[in-house]
């Protein structure tokens, strides 16, 4: 393997492009997102997906009532 | 293109030297590089044909011939979409999904989350399993030796501590599923019937029945489920794709989504087959024996093998999304990079979800094809709660700056979510009043 140290070397690959597999490039920075914290809801979007959540549960709730219904569970 | 590799030196002591290759033209580089980030996008998309898909087109298509094939290209779209929201929420954050539900909208709703995920993980990888439990016992195999030979291989798959072995072995996994185009090829109807079904859409032979309804929303539900945004969030990060890599990720996530449908459409065309030569469909197993009567053993062991690799590709998928959700909100070292002695928690939680899937269908007989579409529609009507918090996480222009939705994007996304929740209330409404639409005929 080469090594861009050498001078002579970095010039032979000035004309060339090196394509480096993103596990063995050098770690990018990201968007600091612990530094973020918690995104801002208002109460209208907290209530929003409280229902969604309760939609959630109950739907959850009728598919395994229906698919013990077509089981023929309830006779 | 050159074979030179070349290394720079490290920035710092600590950090290990960035290797690279040498090429000599844009076009050498652009397909290289292409290659290099390719990877999660395919896995997602092809892993979502896993055992229950199969079951479900050829269900689709064995029941309804080829009039619900506009349903699987109409999906198309709706799966890009969706899953390259996920690519630039992976690359501009390097984090998982649960890790960002958890940091951004806090525990509780992280929680809520992660359990919906293993949830439905784990009943989907039971669905996997019944599948393989049906097409050994079609084999002759007994699943009692076969299954657990199944889940030792895809534990040795992920615990290589190598992401790229494993990334190299689910692809070559995932080329196996073209031999679909084969099959479709060979048990082809008219190619009117194709063209037809796919852009003109109709009513079935039968109207619009109860188990149409139950049909599409387990069709909708299979081809974007929710552990398809955990995983291929979490792959990237894993694969640690770079903002440069986002278009050659879109690109990577879009073939993926044209070889999923392509192949789905050839599920349907095998189910037709079978429909075709008046057979009734049970399951998927017992499609292939059916389609084996009329066209050769050759055919009905393809199918077979095919099922078994569609379930192993979407065990592998599902259960690493679980795992890496888990590790992610744990604060656990998550990263098929590590080797087992530093990632214990993470392949613990791989090892557990496969094995007690597992464990579960060698118990006795229970409805599998039953089982498979329930879990489908569960997957179904869980979807665009999980599209709504991506959504939520897409327009978080805090978070994702430049790579945050577009005006577009939301107007596409909401759609979805709308077309979505009215499939799962109309679901709702045909369980709440059964009468409320036909009976199909038997």
């Amino acid at each position: 393997m080469a090594t861009l140290s050498n001078p002579i070397e970095q010039n032979e690959f000035r004309n060339h492009f090196v394509v480096i597999h993103p596990l063995d490039d050098a770690p990018e920075t990201k968007v600091d997102t612990e530094s973020l914290g918690p995104m801002p809801m208002t109460m209208s979007v907290r209530i929003s997906l409280l229902s969604l959540r309760v939609y959630l549960i109950l739907m959850m709730l009728l598919v395994l009532y229906h698919v013990l219904d077509m089981a023929k569970l309830f006779g | 293109m050159s074979d030179k590799a070349l290394t720079f030196p490290a920035a710092s002591p600590d950090l290990t030297p960035v290797r690279g290759r040498v090429v000599r033209s844009r076009w050498a580089r652009d397909l290289l590089t292409f290659l290099m980030v390719f990877g999660p996008g395919l896995i997602v998309m092809v892993a979502d044909n896993d055992a229950g898909a199969v079951s479900t087109y050829s269900q689709a298509g064995a029941q309804y011939g080829t009039h619900l094939l506009w349903v699987v290209l109409l999906l198309l779209p709706v799966t890009y979409f969706i899953q390259e929201m996920v690519v630039r929420l992976g690359i501009a954050t390097g984090k998982g999904h649960a890790a960002m539900i958890y940091q951004r909208f806090g525990r509780w709703w992280g929680l809520f989350s992660l359990i919906d995920l293993e949830l439905v993980n784990f009943l989907t990888l039971v669905t996997e399993f019944a599948a393989i439990d049906l097409a050994l016992n079609q084999f002759g195999v007994n699943p009692r030796l076969g299954v657990p030979l199944v889940a030792a291989g895809l534990v040795g798959i992920a615990a290589t501590g190598s992401y790229r072995r494993w990334e190299r072995t689910v692809v070559f996994l995932c080329v196996l599923d073209l031999a679909w185009f084969a099959m479709a090829y060979t048990l082809r109807p008219p190619a009117a019937a194709i063209l037809r079904g796919s852009f003109a859409p109709s009513m079935p032979p039968g109207g619009l029945t109860a188990d149409l309804i139950f049909l599409v929303i387990a069709i909708v539900g299979t081809t974007i489920a929710p552990w398809q945004l955990f995983f291929q969030q979490s792959c990237i990060a894993d694969k640690r794709l770079r903002f440069a890599d986002v278009k050659w990720a879109r690109l990577d996530t879009f073939l993926g989504a044209c070889i999923t449908i392509t192949v789905a459409g050839c599920m349907m065309i095998a189910g037709n087959a079978s429909h075709v030569h008046g057979f009734a469909f049970t399951d998927p197993a017992k499609m292939a024996a059916d389609i084996g009567s009329f066209s050769g053993a050759f055919f009905r062991d393809a199918i077979l093998l095919l099922m078994i690799n569609a379930a192993v590709l979407g065990t592998t998928a599902i259960s690493l999304s679980s795992a890496w959700a888990y590790g992610e909100v744990r604060g656990w070292p998550h990263s098929l990079q590590l080797p087992w002695r530093k990632a214990k928690g993470f392949y613990s939680v791989y090892l557990l979800s496969v094995a007690v899937a597992a464990g579960l269908v060698l118990i006795p007989r229970a409805p599998l094809q039953l089982i498979i579409l329930g879990v489908q529609v569960l997957a179904g009507v869980m979807l665009p709660s999980a599209i709504i918090f991506l959504q939520l996480l897409l327009n978080d222009k805090e978070l994702l700056g430049p790579y945050a939705n577009k005006p577009w994007n939301n107007l596409v996304n909401w759609t979805i979510i709308i077309v979505l929740f009215a499939l799962s209330l109309i679901l709702a409404a045909q369980v709440a009043a059964p009468k409320l639409f036909p009976a199909a005929q038997a």
